[in-house]
Parts: structure tokens; C-alpha cells; sequence
């Protein structure tokens, strides 16, 4: 570790990780719930509201993680104030388990009048159920944490990596803004929606996960110069496309018809980010002689944008198509996408952070023992395997419904479709199950190793 | 960068042997995304016109992507024809079959032609695994 303040992102990375882990936990509970209603002690709404809350937590503790991790060596200088750092990890910390804790044990419409959603109305949209004050804590922690990483880079060394990683997190910040406007008008309420959520999916989080990339990439391959090269055409071509992008999540809201051909046309072109960031990670690890030694976040690096392309990419294109997309909308396609693509995009993005930086903030050097990497390796590819699995099954459940749901003149009652994809859900379950060994597996290697080999 | 600006040889002097390779890789990846046959009619011309006079990197991606594009033909049109005529089409689980197997088989194609794209912009040779020829 090169600047003794890199090591606030320590506690930011075991918080995510754990995280992680009831996020995945969640997600098993819903998926049982599937195929088996009666689970007792948490409805599916709960457990769903749970699984995808977490979700969006748990990264953003993993991409301040890696900001405080990756701004002091990129800027040359500490950070502008650890302790705030700090003050802010508790705090967001504390947000978390207040929330969930109301998700688990409060009704919902409860927990909406005991925190005052009454007077200030933000509650009961998807991804944003947080009450109101939880969302004004959540955006003081992300003003805090600009704040930071701004004045830290203000006061040091300006790189294309580190602007670009204070742009995403800038961003982020100013388009949460859209969290506290939720008009009567339920197109408009939609707009504002999808504002925050496609600006952080599809603009700002892509551009910290490139920032993050980009970095493991020039650490791997000490070749600055043509990694920024090739950050400057991915970066150009997702602002350039993801912008018109939100269309495709226009199309069925009330807009006029023009939004579906904006929509198809800027979301075929999403596609291309991915592409260049597969070519951009394989020409320079060609170009380069590479003499890094962690093998586990060498793994980790070249798989993402391999399967970012597959997940969020051709899943993605899959059913942007406004002709398309009228009948795959809101059908299990979609699910199949938002899984792969949010752990191809940013699940593997963070874990190859993790992997890079906490051997070194643990004092182990550059890697961990050997069986750790083992362990390591072992659990990228559960995960990685199980993940493209469980969504290619939940597509296919997708292809059914639309079938039996959609593209027909007289659709089957709701139940008989949710039985005819039954299969599929057992095999997504079964599918969950390894992908939490995995995750077991990728945070037991963190304990065991250290205990039995110790740290040297 | 190996062989990056040595020309092949005077007939075609004005393409470099890097810039060839990167030509048929490109070739390789616009037949698949956006200029299906039209591509691969370049393609076609350019292997027959160069591949006896180029050097070892561009003959090898040339080659390659020759070989990898008729499997890309057999992959895509005829399997998936073969499929799409034996199969019933007013059954769901036609579709349940052949529009993964299209899309998987579609983007692990694309996937491999990226990184013979990426080895090709390196100046250095790339084997399609399994589509293409062993040597």
C-alpha cells in the first residue's frame, strides 16, 4: 500500500462482501419461493424488496472501496480526509441495516408512515422503496463521498483514470437528485425513475466500472499510455450511446411512438462499449509483456468485459428492440438480462477490485498464499458458470411466457404460466444454490487462509 | 510489435501485413454484425486474391477468418435452418431451442473474433479454437 489512507477502503470492501452474501441469500429465498409459495416468517414481496436494495448497496460500498483504494495512488497524494471517510462508512452503514431491518419486521405501508413518507412521498417504486430520509442520509453519504474524492484529486494528479472514476461518482450523486420527485402523474413519475436508475446502470456506474477497469488493467500491465488511449474511445461511445439509450425505457410508459425508434436505435448501439472494452482488455494485455502475478485478478479482469458484453450486451440488445420488446417486456427475459448484466457489469468489477486490493491492504504483498488463489479461482468460476446458467434458464422460462402469455391470440391464466416454466425455476434454484457456494467459498478463502498460513 | 510495418510484398505493397490482418479479422466480425454475405463476399475475395503472396500473420488471420466464416454459415444459417424446418413451429419448445442456441452460438462467434480483432491490432497470429485450421 503506497498511501496509509487507502486503508479506509478496507472496511468498505468487508461490508460489501458481506453483503453480498445476504443479497445472494435473499435471492434463494425468492427463488424457492417460485416453485414453493408457503416459505413462513417473509413474503416474496419482502424478500424481492431485499434481494434488489441490497444489490444497489452493496456495490456502492464496493465502488467507494475502490475509489478510496484507487484515487490516493492515482492522485500521489493521502486522501483530503480520512476521518470523514469513516464517518461516512458508519453512517451508510447504519442507513443499511436500519432499512432492512424495517424491510424485515415492519409491514411496508408501516414503515412508510413511521419514517414520514406521508409528508414527503418517495416511497414504493422499484429499486427506490427506500423511506425518504434513508434516501436524503444516502444522498448526504454520496455528496460526503464526492466531496472527497473531488478535493483529493483537486489537490493531486490529474489522470484519465481518476477523472474519470470523479465523473461517475459526480454523476451518480447529481442524478440520485431524481429519487426525491415523484409526481402524480405516473408517465412523469416514470421519467424521473428511470432518469436515476438508466443514468446509474447505463451512464454513470458504467463509467466508474471502466475507471476501475481501466486501473486493474494499467496495474496488471504497467502501460498507461495505451490503456487511456482506449478509455478515451469506450468512455466517448458510452456517453454517446446511453444517452439516447433511455428510450428503451420509454417505450410503454405513455410517450410518443418516436421514443421506440429513438429507443431500438441508441440501444443497438449500447452494444458497442462492450465490444471496444473486450478489444481494449485483450489488445493490451497482447501488446504488453505481462509479468503480474495474481492469477485470481488477472481471471477476474479479462472475464468481465467478456461477460458484460454477454450480459449486459447481447441480452440486452436481445430485447431492446421496440418490435421485440413489445412482447418480451416485463417477462422473465428481462430478468434474465438484469442478472447477468449486473453481474458481469458491476459484481465482477468489484470482486476484481477486492481481489487486487485486499491482499495488499491485508499486508499479504501483491497476491495471496496458493490456496487461497485456488480458492479464488475455484469461486470466480462457481459463480461465473452458475450465473450464466441460471440466466440462460431464466431466459428460456422467458421464451415460454412470451408464448404463452403474448404472442397469442388468447393468453393461459397467470398460474398455469407460471407453472408451465416451473422446471426452469427449479433449475435456477439449483443454479443459486452453487452460485452461494461460490460466494461462500470466494469469502471463506479471506478467513482460512490467514489463520492457517499466516500473513507472510 | 512484431511485423508491424513490414509490407508483404510489391504486388499488394500498399497494405502492410498487420493492417491486412486486421482487415480480415474486421471482415470476419462485420459478416456477423452488420453486413452479413456482403462481408464475407470481401473476405472471400480478399483469401483468394492474398493468400498465396502474404506473410506469415496476415496469411494466418486471412486463413483463420476464412475458415472461421464458413463455419460462422454452417453454424448459423444451416443449423439453424435444419432446426427451424424439422421442428414444429406452433410448438414453444422450437423456440426454447433454437433462439438460444442462435444466441449463444452467435456471441461466442462474435467473442472469438474480437480477440482475433485484439491479436491482429497486436501484430501477432491467432487459431480459432476448433473453427479454424490448424495451421
Amino acid at each position: 500500500m503506497l498511501y496509509p489512507s487507502q486503508a479506509v477502503a478496507k472496511p468498505y470492501f468487508i461490508t460489501a462482501i458481506a453483503l453480498f452474501a445476504v443479497q445472494v441469500l435473499f435471492g434463494l429465498i425468492i427463488g424457492i419461493q417460485y416453485v414453493m409459495i408457503n416459505i413462513p416468517f417473509i413474503t416474496f414481496a419482502t424478500a424481492k424488496l431485499i434481494h434488489t436494495n441490497l444489490l444497489i448497496i452493496w456495490l456502492l460500498f464496493g465502488f467507494m472501496g475502490a475509489a478510496y483504494y484507487i484515487i490516493p495512488e492515482e492522485s500521489e497524494q493521502e486522501l483530503y480526509n480520512s476521518k470523514l471517510a469513516v464517518l461516512l462508512f458508519w453512517v451508510f452503514l447504519a442507513l443499511t441495516i436500519i432499512t432492512t431491518l424495517g424491510y424485515l419486521l415492519l409491514p411496508y405501508a408501516t414503515f412508510a408512515k413511521i419514517t414520514g413518507n406521508q409528508f414527503f412521498p418517495t416511497m414504493g417504486r422499484e429499486y427506490l422503496e427506500q423511506p425518504t430520509i434513508i434516501k436524503l442520509g444516502l444522498f448526504a453519504v454520496l455528496c460526503g463521498f464526492s466531496y472527497n474524492i473531488a478535493m483529493t484529486i483537486l489537490h493531486g494528479r490529474k489522470t484519465m483514470i481518476n477523472l474519470l472514476l470523479l465523473v461517475g461518482i459526480v454523476g451518480s450523486t447529481i442524478v440520485f437528485v431524481f429519487a426525491f420527485y415523484n409526481p402524480s402523474n405516473l408517465v412523469l413519475a416514470k421519467y424521473y425513475r428511470w432518469w436515476l436508475l438508466h443514468f446509474w446502470l447505463e451512464g454513470t456506474w458504467e463509467l466508474i466500472m471502466e475507471a476501475i477497469l481501466a486501473y486493474i488493467i494499467f496495474k496488471i500491465t504497467g502501460d498507461r499510455a495505451i490503456v487511456e488511449k482506449w478509455l478515451y474511445i469506450i468512455v466517448a461511445v458510452t456517453l454517446t450511446t446511453s444517452v439516447l439509450g433511455i428510450g428503451h425505457h420509454y417505450y410503454w410508459i405513455g410517450v410518443p411512438e418516436y421514443w421506440q425508434w429513438v429507443g431500438t436505435i441508441f440501444s443497438v448501439f449500447e452494444l458497442l462499449p462492450f465490444f471496444f472494452m473486450v478489444l481494449f482488455v485483450f489488445n493490451v494485455v497482447n501488446c504488453t509483456k505481462c509479468q503480474y502475478s495474481n492469477n485470481a485478478v488477472k481471471l477476474w479482469a479479462l472475464s468481465t468485459p467478456i461477460m458484460a458484453f454477454l450480459g449486459a450486451g447481447v441480452l440486452g440488445f436481445l430485447h431492446t428492440l421496440a418490435p421485440v420488446n413489445y412482447y418480451s417486456h416485463g417477462t422473465q427475459i428481462t430478468s434474465a438480462h438484469a442478472h447477468l448484466a449486473f453481474y458481469s457489469t458491476y459484481v465482477m468489477i468489484v470482486l476484481t477490485m477486492v481481489s487486487y486490493a485486499m491482499p495488499i491492504l491485508r499486508d499479504h504483498k501483491v497476491i495471496n498464499h496458493g490456496i487461497s488463489q485456488k480458492l479464488e479461482i475455484l469461486a470466480f468460476w462457481l459463480m461465473t458458470v452458475s450465473m450464466s446458467l441460471m440466466a440462460l434458464f431464466i431466459a428460456i422460462a422467458g421464451i415460454m411466457q412470451i408464448y404463452v402469455q403474448r404472442a397469442t391470440e388468447i393468453a393461459l391464466p397467470f398460474i398455469e404460466i407460471q407453472n408451465s416454466m416451473v422446471v426452469m425455476f427449479w433449475l435456477r434454484e439449483i443454479g443459486g444454490v452453487v452460485f452461494f457456494i461460490g460466494v461462500i467459498i470466494y469469502i471463506t478463502n479471506f478467513f482460512m487462509v490467514k489463520k492457517k498460513y499466516g500473513t507472510r | 510489435m512484431e511485423q508491424g510495418n513490414i509490407f508483404i510484398n510489391q504486388g499488394i505493397s500498399e497494405i502492410p501485413d498487420r493492417k491486412m490482418a486486421i482487415i480480415a479479422e474486421s471482415l470476419y466480425l462485420l459478416n456477423l454484425l452488420i453486413l452479413p454475405g456482403i462481408a464475407f463476399l470481401a473476405l472471400v475475395w480478399l483469401f483468394i486474391k492474398y493468400d498465396n503472396v502474404s506473410t506469415r500473420i496476415s496469411g494466418c488471420h486471412l486463413r483463420q477468418t476464412f475458415s472461421a466464416s464458413i463455419w460462422v454459415g454452417l453454424l448459423l444459417v444451416l443449423v439453424t435452418w435444419v432446426m427451424l424446418s424439422t421442428m414444429n413451429h406452433d410448438s414453444p419448445y422450437t423456440w426454447m431451442i433454437v433462439i438460444p442456441y442462435f444466441v449463444i452460438c452467435h456471441s461466442v462467434l462474435v467473442l472469438l473474433g474480437i480477440m482475433g480483432l485484439a491479436k491482429a491490432l497486436a501484430g501477432k497470429k491467432f487459431h480459432y479454437p476448433i473453427i479454424g485450421p490448424s495451421s
